[in-house]
């Protein structure tokens, strides 16, 4: 390793969002890749969900054209409501921000490659990518810590919808309404599409009975 | 444009690249247009992945994946072990790199792009490609390929240099001369010496007008 390159390999550059769900290489962030966005999903089980379906429009996107590459196993991918076979060594591009794409492992191990970037612009960290890494923490239950990361990511991104959509939940668990639904305000007017998660999230459950809940999210 | 597309990496055409490189134009395939994709696959045990260079003149951090086989790098004279699973990044453009097949058949994937820039299509793909066309004897398309440069590209010096060379071998004398001056007022004295000793430059090298 000098500061002019690095060697890496893709299973040792990691980080379980979730166990039971793939393993997600966060290869752009490892290395600090500055001109193009990159990340590796391997599945743990057959029939796992590889790559979530989703656009590139939403509000965790960058409209990022996105190139994928089966590196190993067999993948399902599902893109505009077609099924495409994807064995190892196939490529899927999707170069329309607003088509629909998601993706299942058929085989354990089976890992996916997407790098992805915005025609005609430098190259800017999807939104997502800065809040990915703290959904760890809910699922460990360690709400202290999922405060922590959304507190400081939203230091760095003010303006970002997700990251203040999860420090709302953060703050909803460990018991700060005000906190909670001040920061569940600022993600719905920057971004509708939490309105409708926000009704149905659990993280929710202690704030819901709020009166002022409904005026926020209902 | 489509709006997606997939094809199997093995599906996709490869065209000979520099050396006993065989390259798969992934970008060119797809026209991906946010960054920089290509593989390169050595057929045999000691051929190039990975033709020797650097990125100084674009300015393009790198990132390599070993898709397939092993691979070992040699990065500014340093040997680095490459298998099947290794991603090697190059964030500095100037470092010298290559890289041969220690078992075969080994594919990499090559990731590039200019960290704060809009990603444009690199020249060399053009002229990589005009030279697989053109040295299966087809200089007309060589020509066509270089052309479609000058789309992204209208001031290239390399394009006019290279394409000042398919014109000379098809025998489009005066084209040649002009190109071959455009390269040279465009890019320096450095097109001049590569003029100098170019054999596809021969036929119009007695010419006046050659640039010596």
């Amino acid at each position: 390793m000098s500061d002019r390159w690095e060697v890496r390999r893709i299973e040792d550059i990691g980080a379980f969002i979730d166990p039971a769900r793939a393993r997600w290489h966060p290869i752009r962030t490892e290395l600090g890749l500055g001109a193009f966005g990159v990340n590796a999903w391997r599945a743990t089980e057959a029939g796992q969900e590889l790559i979530g379906e989703h656009d590139e429009v939403g509000g965790g996107a960058g409209r990022h054209e996105e190139l994928y590459l089966v590196l190993s196993g067999h993948a399902t991918f599902t893109v505009d409501g077609e099924t495409v076979d994807a064995p190892a060594g196939q490529l899927v591009f999707v170069g329309d921000p607003e088509v629909k794409r998601s993706a299942t492992a058929e085989e354990a191990g089976t890992t996916v490659l997407v790098a992805g970037g915005k025609r005609g612009e430098p190259f800017a960290v999807s939104p997502w990518e800065r809040y990915a890494e703290g959904l760890q923490f809910f699922v460990t239950k360690e709400y202290d810590r999922a405060l922590e990361f959304f507190e400081r990511a939203h230091r760095e991104a003010p303006e970002q919808a997700g990251v203040l959509y999860n420090l709302a939940c953060a703050e909803s668990l460990l018991g700060q309404p005000d906190d909670a639904l001040a920061h569940l305000a600022q993600a719905i007017e920057l971004s509708p599409s939490f309105r409708e998660a926000a009704q149905t999230d659990s993280d929710f459950h202690p704030i819901r009975a709020d009166p002022r809940f409904d005026g926020v999210a209902g | 444009m489509k709006p997606w597309d997939t094809a199997a990496l093995a599906e996709i055409e490869d065209l000979p690249g520099p050396g006993t490189l065989r390259w798969t134009p992934v970008r060119r395939h797809f026209d991906v247009r946010a960054f920089g994709v290509n593989a390169y696959t050595a057929t045999e045990v000691g051929q190039d992945v990975v033709e020797e260079h650097t990125e100084e003149s674009l300015g393009h951090e790198e990132l390599y994946v070993v898709v397939a086989g092993h691979a070992r790098f040699t990065l500014d004279g340093e040997e680095v072990d490459a298998p099947a699973g290794t991603l090697v990044y190059l964030r500095d453009p100037t470092v010298r790199r290559a890289a041969v097949a220690v078992d075969a058949p080994t594919t990499l994937l090559a990731l590039g792009g200019k960290p704060g820039e809009a990603y444009s299509v690199s020249g060399w793909e053009f002229w990589f490609a005009a030279t697989a066309k053109g040295e299966s004897g087809d200089h007309e398309a060589a020509i066509a390929e270089i052309d479609a440069g000058f789309e992204h590209h209208p001031e290239h010096p390399m394009l006019f240099y290279q394409r000042a060379c398919w014109e000379a071998l098809a025998g489009r004398s005066e084209d040649a001369l002009a190109d071959l001056n455009r390269s040279v007022a465009l890019g320096g004295e450095k097109f001049r010496e590569y003029a100098s000793d170019d054999e596809d430059l021969d036929s119009i090298r007695a010419d006046p007008r050659f640039p010596a």
